[in-house]
């Protein structure tokens, strides 16, 4: 169990999250060092685990505008015993609002037990725990799993912090520029391809659960959709067309996928089977109709379309019926995003300032830009409908991934190895 | 242009040559430089031969449209007629027709105008007589870099 150089690194992330400034109105929440209930080296290696994952959990807690972490001190030695019941005065005069304690236990299988537990300081109660079973390779994901059950208990919203972030990673320039499929943790970690680099490939989207990825690759001599089993590697097409696909979605379920295909000159938007099947056709007006996203009940589509001259944003019935314009704010509207909570769609905008980032109710009102432009595009929101993931090109053509919070703050890069494009962000993993 | 090694060492010597005269070292002039290129240069065969024709004979193998249109222009149109006569003088040639969007586009939306005007393209090559089976169409959206066009590769 070497994680010792686990703690560096993490702290070095969590000081690039950290540019945000603090806000007022953030919940304080104290994270003592998660403790064991083992004694002897067992217990120290407990320990060593337990303290990797309190800086993950205040890491995590950072990047949100809602919560605010106290930083904890390693020989701030928590007591076994004090994690089902803390000494509630002390947290209060440290001004915290809520606390989360923890343990780690070795068991006789060679698997760790991991509880976690959130307190509400002011009442003195619990609000919320959950305990986890796993192999001590996998204690990030506890550790994500206890912010995110922090963060919910506090806010009410799903947390972030054990979800996926697939994008198109590029390196080289010109007509040899590479560009492979990346996936990794949301905070970074676990960074891996999934594509090998052979042939141009295009908007990974994940799939709400997991475990599979649709993309557009050109590896037949043109655009198509293809699934990826990211646990076994295989991959088949999404339908057997001849035909251009591109621009798949997943239904918030996991079952289906719209996508666009080309017949002609004339790009529509269909619906098939994320496992098969024959599709159906939900557009059929001549130009563009692209980029379907589901409402979040899986009822409604909203889609983009240049029917009326320019490009638009329009909502339809998932059957492809009752299809109207949404966006009236002037400029064009591209690449549609509904959020997780339903409340909002995340738009791209191109207009004399170029592209924009924006958000607008899914009845057309609300409009509001978040970005300033000018090489915005490809908005992707996080599982708690707070933030949105897109890429952002530079003057030199360079592309990155920004994180920006629906608060009005500046967006955040995000660091990756090489140049990113295409984002998406995964729901909260089972 | 690929440049053979023999090319490359000839003009490693020209640079040395310039910048500091070596003793015994023959000082080439620029008709010398002039008759190894020639001598160099290969003859063009195969589907380069194939390719270098039907540009010559085309005017053009790329056709420019408007910024998010994917209607032929009147030069276009006058290209791709001359394409379409060479093609059908060579019904054994395969081509394909490449679109590109427009680089200040979105992505899908790109995808689908380089897709248009490689099918507004092609739908016109047909119209003109070059069967179905010679030609097929794919898009690189703004993937890659420059103007709104469709591009007619000989592919075999």
């Amino acid at each position: 169990m070497k994680r010792i150089f686990l703690p560096f690194l993490l702290l070095g992330l969590a000081s690039s999250a950290h540019a945000q400034p603090e806000n007022p109105a953030a919940t304080v929440i104290a994270v003592p060092p998660l403790t064991s209930p083992d004694g002897g080296t067992r217990g120290n290696q407990m320990l060593q685990i337990g303290w990797d994952a309190t800086q993950l959990i205040v890491a995590d807690l950072r990047q949100t505008a809602e919560v605010m972490p106290l930083t904890p001190k390693r020989d701030d030695y928590y007591s076994y015993p004090e994690v089902t019941a803390p000494t509630f005065s002390k947290w209060r005069s440290a001004g915290a609002k809520a606390l989360v304690t923890g343990f780690v236990q070795s068991r006789s299988d060679g698997r760790l037990t991991f509880g976690c537990y959130v307190y509400d300081v002011q009442k003195g109660r619990e609000i919320a725990r959950k305990g986890f079973v796993l192999t001590p390779g996998e204690w990030r994901r506890a550790a994500h799993k206890c912010s995110g059950l922090a963060y919910t208990a506090i806010t009410g919203a799903p947390g972030i912090f054990d979800t996926q972030i697939a994008y198109v990673a590029e390196s080289g320039v010109g007509e040899g520029r590479m560009r492979r499929i990346a996936v990794m943790d949301s905070d970074g970690y676990n960074h891996h391809y999934v594509t090998a680099g052979e042939a141009m490939v295009l908007s990974p989207r994940l799939a709400p659960k997991g475990g599979q990825l649709a993309y557009v690759s050109f590896a037949g001599g043109k655009p198509n959709v293809r699934i990826l089993d990211l646990g076994s590697g295989q991959e088949r097409p999404l339908v057997p067309a001849t035909a251009i696909t591109f621009a798949p979605r997943y239904s918030p379920d996991g079952s289906r996928i719209a996508f666009s295909m080309m017949l002609g000159s004339n790009s529509d938007i269909f619906i098939v089977g994320a496992s098969g099947g024959s599709p159906r056709r939900l557009t059929t007006s001549p130009g563009v109709d692209t980029d379907p996203s589901f409402s979040p009940d899986g009822a409604k589509i909203v889609f983009e379309s240049d029917r009326g001259g320019s490009q638009q944003l329009y909502v339809m019935n998932a059957d492809g019926t009752a299809q109207r314009r949404i966006s009236f704010g002037g400029g064009w509207y591209a690449s549609p995003s509904w959020s997780p909570d339903g409340q909002w769609i995340a738009f791209t905008r191109r207009g004399q300032d170029g592209r924009r980032i924006g958000i607008v109710r899914p009845d057309g009102t609300g409009e509001r830009l978040l970005t300033s432009g000018p090489g915005d595009e490809g908005p992707a929101w996080a599982a708690s409908s707070r933030e949105i993931l897109f890429q952002r090109a530079d003057t030199a053509g360079r592309s990155g991934l920004y994180r920006i919070a629906l608060d009005g703050s500046e967006p955040r890069q995000m660091t990756i190895p090489q140049d990113g494009s295409n984002p998406d962000w995964s729901g909260v993993m089972d | 242009m690929p440049r053979t090694p023999a090319l490359i060492v000839a003009l490693a010597l020209v640079a040395s040559s310039a910048s500091a005269q070596l003793p015994g070292l023959r000082k080439y002039t620029p008709a010398d430089r002039q008759r190894q290129q020639q001598q160099q240069q290969p003859l063009l065969t195969g589907i380069d031969a194939l390719r270098a024709d039907f540009a010559a004979q085309s005017g053009a193998t790329t056709v420019y449209f408007g910024s998010n249109s994917a209607i032929l222009a009147p030069q276009a149109k006058t290209f791709l007629t001359a394409q379409a006569a060479w093609l059908r003088r060579h019904p054994d040639v395969v081509v394909r027709v490449e679109g590109y969007g427009d680089s200040g586009d979105t992505r899908d939306h790109a995808l689908a105008m380089g897709a248009a005007r490689a099918a507004e393209s092609r739908d016109f090559l047909i119209l003109l007589g070059v069967p179905t089976a010679q030609v097929s169409t794919t898009s690189w959206g703004k993937e890659r870099p420059g103007l709104g066009r469709a591009v007619t590769v000989l592919v075999q």
